[in-house]
């Protein structure tokens, strides 16, 4: 009798209703027993792999299936870790919450909603062009000088709505969360999109780092000219690498890997595929920063 | 003796007693089905409140892009009036027609070309607004159509050449008069704009592509291959360019993933989930009778992929501060 069949015999004893109801009840038990053990087994020969888990609302990163290739490749040669990049606010924080066997690759903002809920250790901030903060800007093609009239638009941005909405509060000042309110964000993939669409017409502002307003005047000066930076946020740090308590060697140890990927060309262009030049450990001031509300 | 009955009565249980139970048994279940009439019927009427008067008729969902484009459109609108996949089998158009005319929706989101022309046929009032349709322009467009095209502005696509790639200063493009004179003009001037220079060369129904694919390969430091209905015209003209590219060690840039196995090195194109948000940003605008500038709207995001093996044999200097930007690469 083959594997298959054992079961079929197993599980028709166990549906057999002249077999007493007790034995029936125990017939099922142990099979599901021999099947969470065959999983759990199945599990362990597999062998366990810490992950860098990764989410980040402040951009709309889109190249998934790259990233991880990319990611896998590079982290293989330092033995069994994976990189897992999410899409979804939800779906990320509903796998993280009893997660241990990882660190966490997340944008200042996320964390700060997260730490109260999840025990996560910030340890390290990511760094573009030697600085580990930038601002939003809201730039237009028209000047405009009543924040009121700025209802109803439709905004470009590269970050989740969420997100971007959030910013656009804080930009407008608490008592115009309405003018925020009727605001009409339309996603694109990359900051530089979302900067086009403004030059050339697909969308009435958007809202960018003042890292990508800075590219794109090396890029198209002309374009650059044409946008008016009306608002301008305060200053937020980059994305951040945390770790959940309790610490142990092995997020140790992947944290080193993550910051030492700047040190070889081929870490650096991974850093790159997600927006940065490298990492530094926090210093105290941006500790605070991150544990402020 | 009572109690003799009592005990009689109790073994026993009388007419009465025995439909009491019973109804005991069937109350909770008789709730629940009323529970859940009520609430299915709110539900819809919930549901009816809250959907768009939008009809989203897909070309085929079973393509990609068009599966893609729906998916954006119905994350700004997720609950249209009614959803029709034509497909690739036959299917009773007559159906499909009295469903549309019960839906009766003010706005047909067309997917696809063979979506739009049936949307046209329906001779109804509502109004169109068209997505992934390769050459708009050939279409006559009615005045109560809208869209959005599927072609980047030549403006965008050379400042993501410049930012990818800031040392490669000289693009070459073959291009037919007939259709992109116009196009090409804008084009060149764009270029300029962004400190780049297009080498242009024009080509008939007669022109030999291959030379003059060959005069252009001397002179420039990478191709740009165009939708170009002439340059396109033959299959053969086309592997004779990758072909060419390839052997003079010159990269294509274009305009379609399609042509990343013939030996694209960068591929700009415009990302699809976004042309179905900016399909349903429309659908809303005209739903409250917002006034719009233009018909027909181009793509505001971009979707790019790369070939590093090409990069490296093409020795071109590519930024990698712009790797974020890529959304696909190919080792």
């Amino acid at each position: 009798m083959g594997m298959y069949g054992k079961i079929q015999h197993i599980l028709s004893r166990a549906c057999d209703h002249t077999i007493p109801h007790k034995k029936r009840l125990h017939t099922i038990l142990s099979l599901v027993f021999v099947f969470l053990l065959s999983i759990n087994a199945r599990a362990l020969s597999a062998g366990h792999k810490y992950t860098i888990y990764f989410y980040n609302p402040e951009t709309n990163i889109n190249n998934f299936a790259s990233l991880k290739k990319e990611f896998d490749f590079y982290l293989s040669r330092f033995g069994g870790y994976q990189f897992q990049p999410f899409s979804e606010r939800e779906l990320f924080e509903k796998l993280i919450t009893n997660k241990k066997d990882g660190i966490f690759i997340i944008s200042s903002w996320h964390y700060k909603k997260l730490k109260e809920r999840i025990p996560i250790e910030p340890i390290m901030v990511a760094i573009t062009k030697n600085k580990s903060t930038c601002r939003r800007v809201f730039s237009t093609t028209r000047v405009i000088s009543d924040i009121s009239l700025l209802g109803g638009m439709n905004v470009a941005s590269a970050s989740s709505e969420d997100f971007t909405k959030n910013i656009l509060v804080q930009m407008f000042g608490e008592n115009k969360g309405n003018i925020a309110a009727s605001i009409k964000i339309l996603s694109v993939p990359k900051d530089i999109d979302a900067l086009m669409s403004v030059g050339f017409g697909m969308a009435d502002a958007a809202v960018t780092t003042d890292n990508s307003l800075t590219k794109l005047a090396g890029i198209n000066r002309k374009l650059h000219d044409k946008l008016k930076q009306l608002l301008i946020s305060d200053e937020t740090l980059l994305p951040i690498v945390a770790i959940p308590k309790p610490l142990d060697e092995n997020h140790l140890k992947l944290a080193k890997i993550v910051k030492d990927m700047e040190t070889v060309a081929e870490g650096k262009n991974k850093l790159n595929m997600l927006g940065f030049d490298g990492w530094k450990t926090l210093n105290e001031s941006e500790k605070e920063y991150l544990e402020k509300e | 003796m009572n109690t003799n009955k009592n005990n009689q009565i109790n073994k026993y249980p009388t007419l009465s007693a025995t439909l009491l139970n019973q109804s005991k048994k069937r109350i909770f279940p008789a709730i629940f089905a009323i529970l859940f009439i009520v609430l299915t019927c709110s539900a819809r009427t919930l549901f009816s409140e809250t959907a768009e008067n939008v009809l989203i008729i897909n070309s085929d969902l079973s393509i990609k892009n068009y599966s893609l484009a729906q998916t954006g459109f119905k994350s700004i609108i997720p609950n249209p009036k009614g959803e029709i996949n034509l497909g690739s089998k036959w299917k009773d158009t007559s159906e499909i027609e009295k469903r549309i005319r019960e839906i009766n929706p003010a706005i047909i989101y067309c997917i696809g070309i063979k979506a739009y022309l049936f949307a046209r046929e329906l001779k109804n009032d509502a109004t169109l607004v068209f997505s992934s349709i390769i050459n708009w322009r050939r279409l006559t467009l009615d005045e109560n159509t809208y869209g959005i095209s599927s072609e980047l502005l030549p403006n965008v696509q050379l400042t993501m050449y410049h930012y990818l790639f800031p040392r490669t200063s000289k693009i070459g493009i073959l291009y037919s008069k007939e259709y992109n004179e116009e196009w090409m003009n804008l084009a060149r001037e764009d270029a300029e704009d962004i400190g780049l220079r297009l080498v242009g060369v024009p080509i008939g129904k007669k022109t030999n592509i291959t030379s003059a694919l060959k005069k252009l390969l001397n002179n420039v430091d990478a191709i740009w291959l165009t939708s170009d209905p002439m340059v396109l015209s033959k299959t053969d003209s086309v592997r004779d360019i990758f072909r060419q590219c390839d052997a003079a060690d010159i990269p294509v840039f274009t305009y379609s993933e399609a042509f990343i196995d013939a030996g694209a090195t960068l591929v700009i194109s415009a990302d699809i989930p976004t042309i179905g948000k900016q399909a349903a940003r429309l659908a809303l605008d005209l739903l409250s009778q917002k006034k719009r500038n233009e018909k027909v709207n181009t793509p505001a995001g971009s979707h790019i992929s790369i070939n590093l093996k090409k990069v490296q044999k093409s020795n071109l200097l590519l930024n990698t501060e712009a790797l974020d930007s890529v959304n696909q690469i190919i080792q």
